[in-house]
């Protein structure tokens, strides 16, 4: 219920804060409404333990299971799936074998039934970054600067070649729609510290959203108030967060007055009725997130110096760079879960780069280049980045051979491909894990999505054993029965 | 140190042993299979059976029969008789490793435990032949045996004898638990409270004022019946309980994933879910129908539209490996069946035996077996997973069926991989019930289904299955009272909830398979009870909730929150845009702002909203898109539709809040709702009471009264201040210069020929793009229309007149385009107003346009179509268009009819400009009239849109009549608090 506005007249109508929680039932302490729950059967014998205290509302902050530092995700999604081999994992053998097929016995799922040509090395070269030597390619000189901030796993694999559903299991965990995404399980373990702003933000490319859509934000199963809301980076933020032109601030405070007034009598008439002096606070909530959310995305707030280092105002760095600077904002407020998303709608508005690698990664890693730098270097200046976990990548890697001989295209690749983490828990300058020498397939030190799943819940301080949610006869699990914590990425 | 000391208990024991000797047990078998099954038997099936049983074999070891015992492991031997210093079995359990820890936390057992197995091992290890283990016989603290209460027979208690002398049969199996506690029930609620509930239960709207007020004045004993009988009647009681079973048959009309296909028809089931429960079907059928419709003896369109049922699942047409994929689909079909009809969680048991019921892992295949038989595999991407239409013996429905009287044999998977096939399973059906489990019959003669779905369903609906009845009737109950007698409505199972009354469930159930199955009965004899018709409010409210808060006691009747589809309805009631006679057919797509539509990722082709008028028809009739539900919907906890749901969530969240103070949708209810206040005779009173009657289904107290008198007042006044103050800003308001590349204006610079036709019209942007017409036939005319306050307005006949425009109006990529239009409809699908197009040219695709479309929709360039139609009317009205570098979009006056993001595609810009039709193709004519037509050369910001705008709106007198009316905003804003309360969204 978190505190009430300074400049609102009544609690939530009139009545003092202590008088108001004395009318909700005699004596009841705090707006418990969850007590009437937790008292029922139902609720009291399976395994609740990590259910919210629903009277404080279920996104009111919760302990960590157990210490560690993170507090807040920014998850940085390169829609359509970036090439590994030009960009984190470093493969200089391809120069020897380019021109060669992939060796047979190497299998895969040709996705799409697509042309295959011949290896082909990177389209960029590589360089060292940092003390810590980090190689990473020419299409991200800036983030290069940030290397000992980074752990890139480069032996990511996961269970579709195709984007919708590898989308969706990058997001859930599995490839079929209906199971909570990420955001949703940290939400629904953590709560959120601002209980004016949604704790769990998705911010599209304005190019479209990904494919699959709502799935990919939805908290499935869970309670909806753990699914992910879409900000848009200009205007309003959120949906119905402004009424008609007419309705303006001074005519709604006489409405939600009266709206108060009118609601306090018929609670009146019902004492104990705990659910109805919840939702009478919950319109003083959606009042102040009528100011909140606004404010928390203008940018007419941050420094010219600021705005121009996130490329905020210039081509092609400005929408990503907005959506930087807004997921900064919004950690920075208290917000758990910001996740971005990079490309959307389809192929070269996406990172899907079919067609060519150097045309399309060219202009999607020159869109996010420095808005991620920028974001790092902003996040470390506020001392914001040791309680910020920040993860980049797809939702596949790519082939290392060409799509048709010669071409400069490279298909989807689910069997090896890089993430990286950087911020609060994580063991900068660190490269975990190997593909083959063709960057093909993770061959040392796999990581499946669900490893790297548990890995983030783990620097969230939570356990992705222990984190439950019990769904029809089963204690459901972000990560279902597998998952282990990549111990070689934690600082 | 507690391994010496449990090694040296061990080695004591062994004296001991020596001491009693073997012989004493080998004289009396019949004492130690005793002694086995009551101090070991539980032990290994509570703490090792899981693991370890004959088909699991965890490293090896099966520990369900004594040959498993004695052959040991993976390792060897675990076990040596006699010598538990030589059981490795006994190490690993003593020193904690067996039972392995589980989360962390230790596992190990008891020191009792481990003495009475050491114990037994240093006897002999004694395991009479006969005794296998079954670890699903008895229920334990962990698990749920055959003996678990949902799977006895269902036996019809005797009724209570209870001191009530009011309480009827179901009143009797709850006073016989309140009375032991000394308590009563809560009184009766009040007759308008009573016919509240009873029309929100039964059909899913709010009764009238009227309705009310006759109802409560009715003294007659039986009104109350009668009102019962009238709602059970009415066809919308079908709209509300189908939607009920639309949840828990996971209904959507599409099939998610990256295409998200519409499934065609799948309105149909829809349809006929509604009309089985208008028709009271026996519930026996109705679950014969959706499992089994194609194969029932008299099978037809309607029936097979039943086992729409099986097709409603979510379906991927791109899945990563279409072999596992299949087993997904499977996963989906016994999922579905067997939580809806049998509330059950038999999916667990996909991979291995289920952890916590009775359920085998065989048992799983066994049903799965019924589906395997259809269209299983993943046939061509346009049968979207189901029968292709030749397949299906009806056409254009979405159903199920066989593919021929045989089916492939169909494989356990070992742990559910796809790549360790095991057993072959013969279809068949859970072991749980041994009396009803026996294996399938064989398809009958000449049969062109193998009849598995047939049987099973025969199964589901034998009066002996323990489930079947005891869930539905449970589901029933918990519609009526917001919770079950089981509160976990989808799991009878070891996880789930016990019956608050089990004799009560049990005389429910048998009530309903003695009345033949009717669903309507059951509701009859639930409302009729004094249970239902409780108050909310009981006089010792706080004691009982201190005792009992989850109300499992049934002492009062639980206030709910009105689910989504309710709250609509009830919303469009107050306004008296209900549209309650239109049933069925395809569903309509509401209205979604462009704002929720940058989820998609295609967004502008996805999403058309249906014309206004289909916006009234009830919310079971929304379109269930899985990729975009409904946002209103989604805020009150609709359900997800990837899973069967028999129980939403009530969730309290702020953008609950934001969407009935802040959507559109909302206020077209209170400014709908205050016209009609308006419309009626009367002073402020009279409508404030009118406004009451309408929302609350009540008159207003005077209290209240008063202070909505003093609300409308002060809003008013505050309005009309407002409302001048724009008014007067509109009025001075120029258009913007800057960019201006074209301005025709029909009260300037017109050149008419003899017959009133325009010859010239200049253009007043100072850029010379003027526009003119050389032949005669092909001029527009010139029409004075009052209504356009005086000015004049060139008229497109929408066969053959148009305008050229000299010189190339557009240079670059960004525009800005306003139009004062009237739109006379579709003499064509596409009609264009401005348009530069040129096939010859090459710019087939890349030209600039703005036109409408047969949808009523909005196109401008090929790029873009608007996905939210213009509301229709005669009028004239602003059309405005908007595209820079950024974002494009498209408005209605001063409402945004969609946004996308992203600029429009590279356009050729060079060619001929017209008005009046699509640039040289002689077609696609613009049919109607054009007033004044701004055109920029560039983006306008926000403030610069808003400028021409209002300039335009106040021009041509197109402001809104209702913002130009202060008394009827005020009345709304009273209108819209009063949907808001409280009283509206909750039912006592």
């Amino acid at each position: 219920m978190a505190k009430q506005s300074g400049g609102g007249r009544y609690f939530p109508c009139g009545h003092t804060r202590r008088e108001f929680v004395w009318q909700m039932g005699g004596g009841f302490a705090g707006l418990a409404l969850a007590s009437l729950l937790e008292g029922d059967g139902f609720f009291s014998r399976v395994a609740r333990a990590d259910q919210p205290a629903s009277g404080a509302g279920p996104l009111a902050p919760r302990p960590q299971q157990f210490p560690a530092k993170a507090k807040s995700v920014i998850f940085l999604m390169m829609n359509g799936g970036p090439s590994q081999v030009d960009t984190f994992d470093p493969k200089p053998a391809l120069e020897k074998y380019a021109g060669q097929p992939l060796p047979e016995g190497k299998t895969y799922i040709n996705s799409g039934g697509r042309k295959v040509g011949y290896l082909t090395p990177s389209f960029r070269p590589f360089r060292p970054g940092g003390q810590s030597g980090l190689m990473i390619s020419d299409f991200f000189p800036k983030v290069r600067e940030h290397a000992d901030k980074l752990a890139v796993i480069r032996s990511c694999h996961t269970d579709s070649h195709a984007h919708g559903s590898a989308l969706v299991a990058m997001n859930t965990g599995k490839t079929i729609i209906g199971r909570p995404s990420l955001g949703s399980w940290s939400v629904y373990g953590l709560g959120s510290e601002n209980q004016n702003l949604p704790g769990y933000v998705v911010l599209l490319d304005k190019r479209g959203g990904p494919i699959g859509g709502q799935p990919n934000w939805s908290s499935g199963f869970m309670s909806a108030a753990y699914s992910g809301t879409l900000f848009r980076p200009i205007g309003d933020p959120i949906l119905d967060l402004k009424g008609p032109d007419f309705i303006d601030p001074h005519a709604q405070r006489e409405q939600l007055d009266l709206l108060a007034r009118l609601n306090q009598e018929h609670l009146d008439q019902r004492p104990g009725g705990q659910e109805l002096a919840a939702r009478i606070s919950n319109y003083e909530l959606a009042y102040r997130m009528q100011s909140a959310t606004p404010e928390a995305v203008d940018l007419g707030l941050e420094s010219a110096r600021t705005l121009e280092e996130y490329g905020v105002g210039k081509q092609p760095t400005d929408e990503f760079g907005r959506n930087c600077l807004i997921a900064r904002r919004l950690v920075e407020r208290g917000v758990r879960f910001v996740q971005l998303y990079s490309g959307g709608g389809h192929l070269e508005e996406t990172w899907d780069a079919h067609a060519s690698i150097e045309t399309n990664h060219g202009q999607h890693a020159a869109e996010v280049d420095q808005p991620i730098s920028a974001l790092l270097t902003d996040l470390e200046r506020r001392g914001l980045l040791e309680e910020t976990l920040v993860v980049w990548g797809g939702e596949f890697g790519r082939m290392p051979f060409s799509e048709g001989k010669g071409e400069p295209g490279r298909n989807h690749n689910p069997y090896g491909f890089s993430m990286w983490l950087a911020g609060a828990g994580v063991k900068g300058g660190t490269a975990y894990g190997e593909t083959d020498d063709f960057g093909f397939e993770a061959v040392v030190d796999r990581v499946h999505l669900h490893d790297l799943h548990a890995t983030i819940l783990h620097l969230l301080g939570l356990d992705h054993e222990r984190l439950t949610y019990f769904h029809q006869g089963r204690n459901e699990r972000l990560t279902d029965v597998y998952g282990h914590v990549v111990q070689g990425v934690l600082a | 140190m507690r391994v010496q000391i449990q090694r040296f208990k061990s080695s004591l024991s062994q004296w001991r042993l020596l001491a009693v000797g073997l012989l004493a047990y080998s004289l009396a078998p019949a004492r130690a299979a005793d002694e086995f099954k009551t101090a070991i038997a539980p032990i290994l099936m509570n703490r090792c059976l899981e693991c370890h049983n004959s088909s699991e074999k965890s490293g090896g070891l099966d520990l369900s029969t004594r040959q498993g015992l004695m052959a040991g492991g993976d390792t060897g031997p675990v076990l040596v008789p006699g010598k538990p210093d030589q059981s490795p079995l006994l190490d690993r359990v003593v020193d904690g490793e067996m039972p392995p820890p589980k989360l962390g936390k230790s596992q190990a057992l008891g020191d009792d435990e481990a003495e009475r197995l050491t114990d037994w091992i240093g006897q002999g290890a004694d395991w009479p032949e006969k005794i296998k283990l079954d670890a699903f016989e008895v229920s334990t603290a962990k698990r749920g045996g055959r003996d678990w209460w949902s799977f006895q027979p269902i036996q019809r208690p005797a009724v209570p004898v209870v001191k009530n002398p009011g309480a009827g049969t179901i009143d009797a199996f709850v006073h016989a638990a309140l009375e032991p506690q000394g308590w009563e029930p809560a009184p009766r609620a009040d007759r308008a409270v009573l016919i509240r509930r009873l029309y929100f239960d039964l059909v899913g709207y709010p009764p009238s004022f009227d309705e009310i007020k006759q109802f409560s004045a009715d003294e007659s004993p039986l009104a109350y019946d009668r009102l019962v009988e009238r709602l059970l009647a009415s066809p919308a009681y079908g709209e509300r309980w189908g939607r009920h079973w639309l949840d828990v048959a996971r209904y959507a009309e599409t099939s998610g994933y990256e295409r998200d296909q519409e499934k065609p028809f799948a309105w149909k089931y829809r349809d006929w879910v509604i009309r089985a429960f208008n028709q009271d079907m026996p519930f026996d059928r109705f679950v014969k129908e959706q499992l089994a419709g194609d194969e029932l003896a008299g099978q037809d369109e309607s029936s097979v539209a039943g086992t729409g049922f099986l097709r409603l699942g979510t379906w991927n047409d791109e899945p990563n490996d279409p072999a596992e994929y299949k087993y997904e689909r499977l996963e989906d079909m016994v999922h579905a069946t067997s939580t809806a009809f049998l509330g059950l969680t038999v999916k667990c048991a996909r991979c291995h035996d289920h952890k916590f019921d009775p359920i085998r892992q065989t048992d799983y295949y066994r049903v799965a077996a019924a589906f395997w038989a259809g269209p299983i595999e993943p046939g061509p991407r346009e049968s979207l997973g189901g029968p292709k239409p030749e397949e299906l013996s009806v056409s254009n429905v979405l159903g199920w069926t066989d593919l021929g009287r045989e089916a492939p044999p169909l494989r356990l998977l070992v742990k559910g991989d796809v790549k360790r096939p095991g057993e072959v399973v013969e279809p068949g059906h859970l072991s749980l019930v041994p009396m009803l489990d026996r294996p399938l019959d064989p398809p009958a003669e000449g049969a062109k289904t193998t009849g598995r779905r047939r049987q099973l369903a025969d199964w589901i609906v034998d009066p002996r299955n323990p489930l079947t009845a005891r869930v539905w009737v449970n589901r029933i109950w918990h519609h009526h009272f917001g919770k079950g007698l089981v509160r976990s409505p989808d799991n009878f199972g070891f996880t789930g909830d016990k019956p608050t009354h089990p004799e009560l469930l049990d005389w429910l159930a048998s009530e309903l398979v003695s009345s033949g199955w009717s669903t309507k009965q059951i509701h009859r004899l639930i409302v009729s009870s004094e249970t239902y018709r409780q108050s909310s409010l009981h006089p010792r409210q706080a004691e009982y909730a201190s005792q009992d808060a989850g109300n499992r006691l049934w002492w009062h009747v639980e206030r709910r929150r009105l689910d989504a589809e309710s709250l609509r309805d009830a919303l469009l009631a107050a306004d008296g845009n209900l549209d309650r006679a239109t049933m069925g057919g395809p569903s309509f797509k509401p209205v979604i702002s462009s704002d929720a539509l940058e989820g998609l990722s295609m967004k502008d082709a996805a999403w058309t909203a249906s014309p206004p008028e289909q916006q009234r028809r009830r919310s079971v009739y929304l379109y269930t898109k899985r990729g975009l539900l409904p946002p209103m919907a989604v805020a009150f906890d609709f359900m997800d539709t990837t899973l069967p749901c028999g129980q939403r969530d009530v969730t309290m969240v702020p953008p609950q809040a934001l969407a009935l103070l802040n959507n559109e949708f909302m206020h077209e209810r209170s400014a709908g709702l205050a016209k009609l206040l308006m419309a009626q005779p009367g002073g402020l009173e009279t409508r404030i009471d009118e406004a009451w009657r309408r929302t609350l289904g009540r008159s207003p107290t005077d209290q209240e009264r008063a202070q909505a008198v003093e609300h409308v007042t002060k809003q008013r006044q505050h309005l009309t201040g407002l409302l001048a103050a724009r008014k007067q800003r509109m009025e001075s308001v120029e258009p913007v210069a800057g960019g201006l590349v074209l301005h025709l204006d029909s009260s300037k610079g017109l050149e008419q020929d003899s017959l009133g036709r325009v010859v010239r019209w200049g253009d007043l942007s100072g850029q010379g793009h003027n526009a003119s017409q050389g032949a005669e036939v092909a001029r527009p005319l010139v029409v004075n229309a009052s209504e356009a306050g005086g000015l004049p307005l060139i008229r497109f006949d929408g066969k053959r007149t148009f305008l050229e425009l000299g010189g190339q109006v557009l240079t670059g990529p960004s525009l800005s385009l306003f139009a004062v239009v009237r739109d006379r409809g579709q003499t064509t699908a596409h009609r264009t107003l401005f348009s530069n197009w040129n096939g010859a040219a090459g710019n087939s695709t890349s030209s600039i346009f703005l036109g409408t479309t047969a949808e009523a929709t909005v196109r401008l360039s090929d790029d873009f179509t608007s996905s939210r139609p213009l509301t229709r009317g005669n009028g004239l009205f602003l059309l405005a268009a908007v595209a820079g570098a950024e974002e494009t979009s498209i408005f209605q006056g001063s409402q945004l009819l969609v946004r996308k993001g992203g600029k429009l595609s590279p356009r050729r810009l060079d060619t001929l400009y017209v008005l009046g039709q699509q640039g040289n193709i002689q077609g696609e004519w613009w049919n109607g009239d054009l007033a004044e037509i701004l055109v920029y050369g560039r983006e306008l910001s926000e403030t610069e849109r808003l400028r021409v705008t209002a300039y335009l709106l106040a021009r041509h007198h197109l402001a809104q009549a209702q913002e130009a009316d202060p008394e009827t905003l005020a009345l709304a804003s009273l209108c819209h608090v009063l949907l808001n309360t409280n009283e509206f969204l909750y039912l006592d």
